[in-house]
């Protein structure tokens, strides 16, 4: 597309000059056409947004206040659910686990992926293969992921209790009530170690060279590298990666519902899954399943304020 | 010491230390894929084969009733027609959407832009999953519970796709636009014909990221649907689980297949799949 003169507007001779009047009339013009433009692209995907993402958000705070069922009448019950919540077995229960869940499976997922980076990010040769298999379970839809880890913790003939029967101990029951959330995490671990392990490898690689030459000039050992250079510089990183996976541990639900059913008992049933059971499962429960739905979004979103304040920081600071 | 025999023993130190980490990520890369050919091996073996201990390590002769039994006797070609059916229909909206929205944001000063940037980068990470109850009853008031529409339109929420447009079409150079300013084209010619071509290797990111968080995603398919004819893969997955009974040899052919395509997929487009993990760090 080049400059072609037939379309080019005629080149005014000199300055152009305009009345001041004319001038405030164009470049009135010129700002709504902009405001117009502007609003005219974001339209569609905005009104998708504010209907199927603002509004529910909205919704909920409205439905939390109420009682009554999905399909019958609601009325207004003020703060009545939220109070009750903690006394709720089900409910706190669904917390609880989900948080526990979160505290199991977060550091590992994150330790391990530090750790397969490090390494990744250092080898000469054979790097994308391991990218590839490591990846790979990322991809794997929860529900895929469960039936996979349904087999392999079998009882009888599940890979695991081969593992320890091969190892001389007694099988184990994974999925009875003392294991379950265990396993719900680490199969976690298996599906989310991959993503962070790549996140991590990017920003090892993106770390200043420099700096770790003259390091070695230095004669740091390899530790002393890794805790004095690449951990610090790379806190505002991990850190990110802490808030994020937090935020998506706390959303386990397909997992839970393929492996386990949300048990023994309630021993695996987390927060989405409570509320999944409150609406369908049980009548007259809609506020407090909007309730909790409700702490799980602040929680989100002060997670996602507490990032924010952290990556403006990095804007400015370093 | 000579100076050789030095540069010998650090050469050597070199390659030691390059086997040890390669030792351990193959380890490492073993655990991760090991459920992969475990499951692989049940889906090839008969149900008698599958109880039987100690475990056959290859299958032979394959069985492949379950592939059979799975095909013509479950939904799950359906299911798999309709996740890729909403997955492509929400992925080719989304990227057409996301990138005008991107391009609104980066590139025209509308009052209102930085609110509705922050308000979207607020609502980022709110799951679906914690808006059910809203956005059931009102689908279900608009009348669409058990219509596709149920399923494509929700997720045409999501506000990565333009926090990520936005992102790279702040990155192109101003030159260009001015440029077709000056040529006379209209600001939907320059969107369509300057900046998409441009940010083309953004838009291939998004819609893998988009894909496969469709041909992933569980809670609201199974919320919005309850008919047969509906269920997408996952749901269909988690539907047999549920109430047809103890058939390990189906289940594995069902994982088995329904990994296949993502894996094509993830083959061929390498790349862009890694991308996704760097999906984070573009965000900042």
């Amino acid at each position: 597309m080049g400059l072609d003169a037939r379309v080019m507007p005629a080149a005014p001779s000199g300055r152009l000059r305009l009345a001041p009047e004319e001038h405030r009339r164009l470049s009135r013009n010129r700002r709504l056409k902009r405001e117009v433009l502007g609003w005219a692209f974001l339209a569609p995907m905005f009104l998708c947004f504010v209907i199927f993402l603002v509004l529910p958000v909205l919704g909920t705070v409205w439905w939390s206040l109420r009682s009554g069922g999905l399909a019958g009448d609601t009325k207004f019950v003020g703060l009545k659910n939220f109070i009750d919540l903690p006394d709720i077995v089900g409910a706190s229960a669904a917390v609880t686990n989900t948080l526990v869940f979160a505290l199991i499976s977060v550091p590992l997922i994150l330790v391990g992926a530090l750790a397969i980076a490090l390494l990744l990010a250092r080898i000469e040769r054979g790097g994308s293969i391991y990218r590839f298999l490591i990846y790979f379970p990322v991809l794997v839809p929860g529900v895929v992921a469960a039936l996979i880890w349904l087999f392999m913790t079998n009882v009888d003939f599940g890979l695991f209790n081969g593992v320890v029967r091969g190892l001389g101990g007694k099988p184990v029951v994974w999925l009875g009530a003392d294991h379950a959330l265990t396993v719900l995490a680490i199969l976690d671990v298996w599906r989310n170690v991959g993503y962070w392990a790549l996140f991590f490898v990017a920003a090892i690689i993106g770390l200043p060279k420099e700096l770790y030459q003259a390091a070695e000039l230095d004669g740091a050992s390899a530790f002393a590298r890794l805790r004095y250079l690449t951990l610090p510089l790379m806190r505002r990183i991990i850190f990110f990666a802490v808030v994020v996976a937090t935020i998506w541990g706390l959303q386990v639900f397909d997992t839970a519902l393929v492996l386990t059913s949300g048990g023994p008992g309630t021993a695996t049933t987390t927060v989405i899954y409570r509320v999944w059971l409150y609406m369908f499962g049980a009548t007259n429960k809609i506020g407090v399943a909007s309730a909790i739905s409700l702490v799980l979004i602040v929680t989100i979103l002060l997670l996602t304020l507490v990032q924010m304040r952290l990556l403006r920081g990095r804007r400015g600071g370093d | 010491m000579t100076a050789e025999q030095h540069a010998r023993i650090r050469v050597r130190q070199r390659r030691r230390r390059e086997f040890g980490r390669h030792l351990v990520l193959g380890l490492v890369a073993f655990i991760l894929v090991a459920p992969f050919y475990y499951v692989l091996l049940a889906s090839l073996k008969d149900s008698t084969e599958i109880f039987s201990y100690p475990p056959k390590l290859l299958p032979i002769p394959p069985y492949f009733g379950n592939y059979r039994d799975l095909l013509w006797n479950t939904g799950f070609l359906r299911w798999m027609f309709n996740t890729f059916f909403v997955a492509t229909s929400v992925t080719v909206l989304k990227v057409f959407l996301d990138s005008m929205a991107g391009y609104a944001l980066a590139k025209i000063e509308f009052t209102g832009r930085r609110l509705v940037f922050l308000l979207m980068i607020i609502l980022l990470m709110v799951p679906i999953g914690a808006l059910i109850v809203p956005l059931w009853s009102m689908v279900s008031g608009l009348g669409l519970i058990n219509t596709y529409w149920a399923l494509i339109l929700p997720p045409l929420a999501n506000p990565l796709g333009a926090i990520l447009m936005r992102q790279f079409i702040l990155g192109l150079p101003r030159d260009l636009e001015n440029a077709a300013r000056l040529d006379g084209l209209s600001e939907f010619a320059i969107y369509w014909r300057i900046v998409l071509p441009l940010i083309k290797p953004g838009l291939v990111v998004l819609a893998v990221i988009i894909f496969t968080d469709q041909f992933m995603s569980f809670t609201w398919p199974l919320i919005a649907t309850t008919s047969d004819e509906l269920q997408v893969l996952t749901v269909g997955i988690a539907a047999m689980r549920a109430h047809g009974g103890a058939n390990y040899g189906l289940w594995s052919a069902s994982a088995v297949m329904s990994l296949v395509p993502i894996g094509v997929f993830f083959f061929v487009l390498q790349r862009q799949f890694l991308a996704r993990s760097l999906a984070g760090a573009l965000k900042q």
